[in-house]
């Protein structure tokens, strides 16, 4: 495995390599040797295959870093951890249903969001699922009497279709559907992000903006080509067909580098019941100085070690972390500093003395005598001197 | 932007007016994302008014899995991005100050981003603009160098020369975003 690693300019690089050459064999097999392939989908097949590549290069770095490493092996640890298996099933199966096929918390975040996302989260799935589907033969039709259709899966035959039913049209018309539903969500969310004075304090129109056009110019090129050749009798449709493959590929090209890369990354979401808080807002490391549970163990570890790695000194001079501390706290030890109303015992969570000697915490209070410099021989000098003077 | 928050934790009253005035602000949901605290209440009624430090090399952003903490042009550390955040908690454990907070119900973090449509275009954060007791300011980068001095000439106008192991003692906090460039 070393020697194989070696061959290769760098790991990013061999990993690229082994998702394309995924690709080509699951062609391969799909199409039972290319016999079945689709050449007018050749164009899409190669983008994919470079949006494969693109897609791999960001996942690798992404992986690269600290804190993205560090969690994720703590998550692949405990997913093979026998004693964990009901807590990783359930936060599996949680994960999967409430963040990412109903995408339960954005619907808190309003329910024109919520929408507006699910529209264009589902419609794109549905939209991705057909293309690669198709561009890579992993699904086909064929047509085994004059009125069926069956619908073949890596080669393998699976169901069977009355080729003018209800369930064919809805399977033929997969691509419309889900263009439609990413049509509504865009415009849903352009809408907002050009009228919503909220959205614009942090938006930026070459990330925020720019892929919803990007999506908004492949939905409306594709549902033009069904225009086409439904209604206009198949005007101008090869035109078209390239200006819709154009797009596409533009999008493919922009997904791993611009705000769509969000997609790959949300199931990292799962590592929060798994490995870090088991229920929503219970906690069970308590905080070092007011013993309230603030976090857990677990991940107050991983934090002390990402931090560590990336040279951030936060220990105290007990040998404690300041993330040993809640938050609270630690914004108490932090005032406490600044205006020098620690306590001279040094002991940073002990009680308060709020005079210093510097800066008076009230009207009233007197310096203490030492504040005004008077160093220690005169002072002798004078209680040695005779009263009389 | 030159300008910089300027806070003078002994100042505070209390009134809790820039958490308010938070709430109110562009993007902040009604949400304050500052903190008014007492130091220690069985002692005193010291209170101190704590927004984010905007550090240079932010740990919230270090430790964040998803990658999700950006940092604007102007250095401005801004809310964890909506669609990256994971909702792991990373950042309010890895901040040693303690700000980021995190909304269980919508699942995203929020913290200080001093105002951003504001004070990108040089006006007063929402904090600054209503604290009574001026315990929180936003001036130019100068103003503060001369508070500072002021500070410490008062110390000496009663005698006290700060040394070399001290002089710290008698600074009382600055911090801010502040660019080398006069743009």
């Amino acid at each position: 495995m070393y020697k194989f690693e070696k061959s290769f300019y760098s790991k990013t690089s061999m990993y690229s390599f082994v998702a394309v050459m995924i690709l080509f064999f699951s062609m391969w097999f799909s199409t039972s040797n290319f016999v079945h392939i689709d050449m007018a989908l050749l164009g899409y097949a190669i983008s994919s295959a470079v949006f494969a590549i693109g897609l791999t290069i960001r996942m690798s770095f992404w992986m690269w870093r600290k804190a993205t490493n560090r969690v994720a092996k703590r998550s692949i640890g405990n997913l093979f951890t026998k004693e964990r298996m009901k807590r990783n099933g359930k936060a599996l199966v949680r994960t999967l249903i409430d963040n990412i096929i109903l995408q339960k918390f954005i619907f808190k975040r309003g329910l024109y969001r919520g929408i507006q996302h699910l529209m264009i989260s589902w419609g794109c799935i549905i939209s991705f699922g057909i293309t690669f589907g198709l561009t890579f033969g992993w699904m086909r039709f064929d047509l085994i009497d004059s009125e069926t259709y069956q619908i073949i899966v890596f080669d393998m035959p699976t169901i069977t279709m009355a080729a003018d039913g209800i369930f064919a049209e809805i399977v033929y018309n997969g691509l419309n559907i889900g263009a439609i539903m990413v049509l509504i969500g865009t415009g849903m969310a352009l809408y907002r992000r050009i009228t919503d004075y909220d959205v614009k304090v942090t938006q930026r129109f070459e990330f925020d903006i720019l892929p919803l056009i990007i999506l908004l110019a492949v939905t409306v090129t594709g549902l033009f080509l069904t225009i086409m050749y439904t209604f206009l009798g198949g005007w101008m449709h090869h035109y078209m067909s390239l200006i819709h493959q154009v797009t596409v590929i533009i999008m493919l090209m922009y997904f791993p580098f611009g705000k769509l890369f969000h997609v790959p990354i949300r199931p990292l979401a799962t590592a929060v019941p798994m490995s870090y808080q088991e229920v929503i807002k219970v906690d069970t490391k308590s905080c070092k100085s007011c013993g309230q549970p603030y976090s857990n163990d677990d991940q107050i570890a991983d934090v002390q070690a990402i931090l560590k790695s990336q040279n951030f000194d936060l220990q105290l001079a007990d040998g404690t972390y300041l993330s040993d501390y809640c938050t609270g706290c630690r914004r108490r030890m932090r005032a406490m500093k600044q205006m020098n109303l620690e306590s001279p015992q040094g002991n940073p969570y002990g009680p308060v003395n709020t005079n210093n000697g510097i800066h008076l915490s009230g009207f009233s209070k007197k310096r203490s005598e030492e504040f005004y410099g008077l160093d220690q021989d005169a002072k002798e000098e004078k209680i040695d001197e005779p009263i009389s003077r | 932007m030159n300008k910089i928050m300027y806070l003078e934790f002994e100042r505070c009253i209390g009134c809790r007016a820039c958490q308010a005035a938070c709430r109110e602000c562009g993007d902040h949901d009604a949400k304050e994302r500052n903190f008014v605290e007492y130091v220690d209440f069985t002692e005193s009624r010291q209170t101190f008014p704590m927004l984010c430090m905007q550090c240079k090399d932010p740990a919230c952003a270090r430790v964040c899995p998803a990658n999700a903490i950006q940092i604007t042009e102007e250095g401005v550390v801004l809310s964890a991005m909506e669609e990256k955040c994971i909702g792991c908690r990373n950042c309010t454990f890895g901040c040693p100050f303690g700000i980021p907070k995190f909304d269980f119900e919508t699942n995203k973090m929020y913290k200080c981003d001093m105002c951003y449509d504001r004070t990108r275009n040089d006006i007063a954060p929402m904090c600054a603009s209503v604290c009574p007791s001026d315990a929180i300011r936003f001036i130019d980068f100068e103003e503060m160098q001369q508070l500072r001095r002021k500070r410490t000439q008062m110390n000496l106008v009663e005698g006290k020369k700060p040394q070399e192991g001290n002089k710290w003692d008698y600074v009382p906090e600055f911090f801010g975003v502040y660019t080398d460039s006069q743009s």
